[in-house]
């Protein structure tokens, strides 16, 4: 697939049919997160990949901003000692959340290559899927992404161009 | 897969509006109203999967469900749908 098909095709899909997606495929969307940048090459960035039907029920409940049924839920995170180590506050408070979304990025275009819809969900509780996932102390939960077989193409909201973008200095 | 009773559908329905609750401390006041249609949307599907069905709700919730997501695009287009929703309801009412 062409870059620009994936990167103008992309939807956030909040509506997926039952289909398993398999293993080898999620192991690709996560090769292609990690190849995104990261601020000083931290890498610091940790995913957890869930695939029991259970276990994503139990992160609905407590993530109001994860719709539909995916077959995957692929919390994005960050080890927030190391990146502090790495980093420093920068890393910590800055770095870390955007490395996040970076990956992030990387994952959704992948996903969307495959024939996958995904959906970014930021709206969650924290600590209840770190409790939810087991996640050690310092291990942060920055992003869920919901991943399955799309069963809907939302149509692309219009997208802002006259005054978002200057050229040499703001608004020129 | 187990079957899923009633029991542990409701409380994945107070899940979400309890941590809805939490979370909307922090996020674009437009959620609340977002979360509180969906809630109404899935309370009616929790309904409807354990055969409780009316027609006027089934009604509502497919009205909730064409429009809710109007919060992410348009926010004049969400209020818009939100009154909408209330006139549908007082015409069912009305129809009583």
């Amino acid at each position: 697939m062409e870059l620009w098909e994936a990167i103008n095709g992309r939807r956030s899909v909040r509506a997926f049919n039952d289909r398993l997606v398999e293993r080898d495929i999620l192991e690709r969307l996560l090769e292609a997160a990690i190849w995104a940048p990261s601020g000083g090459n931290a890498q610091t960035w940790r995913f957890v990949v869930v695939t029991e039907p259970e276990r994503i029920r139990s992160i609905k409940t407590v993530s109001p901003g994860l719709l539909g049924n995916p077959a995957a839920v692929i919390a994005v995170c960050q080890e927030l000692a190391e990146a502090r180590a790495k980093g420093g506050a920068l890393g910590e408070t800055f770095l870390a959340p955007v490395d996040a979304a970076m990956a992030t990025e990387n994952l959704l275009l992948a996903a969307y290559a495959e024939g996958l819809g995904t959906c970014v969900i930021a709206s969650f509780h924290r600590g209840a899927v770190g409790r939810l996932l087991d996640l050690p102390k310092g291990v942060e939960p920055m992003l869920l992404i919901s991943v399955g077989w799309p069963a809907e193409r939302p149509p692309a909201p219009p997208r802002r161009k006259d005054d978002i973008v200057s050229f040499e200095v703001y608004n020129a | 897969m187990h079957e899923i009773g009633l029991e542990e559908k409701i409380f994945e329905l107070v899940g979400y509006m309890v941590t809805s609750g939490r979370n909307l401390l922090d996020e674009t006041p437009l959620y609340g109203p977002f979360r509180l249609v969906d809630a109404a949307s899935r309370l009616i599907l929790l309904l409807e999967d354990e055969e409780i069905t009316s027609s006027r709700l089934s009604a509502i919730r497919e009205r909730i469900d064409a429009g809710k997501y109007s919060v992410m695009t348009s926010p004049g287009e969400f209020r818009t749908f939100l009154g909408s929703l209330v006139d549908a309801l007082v015409d069912h009412l009305n129809s009583q």
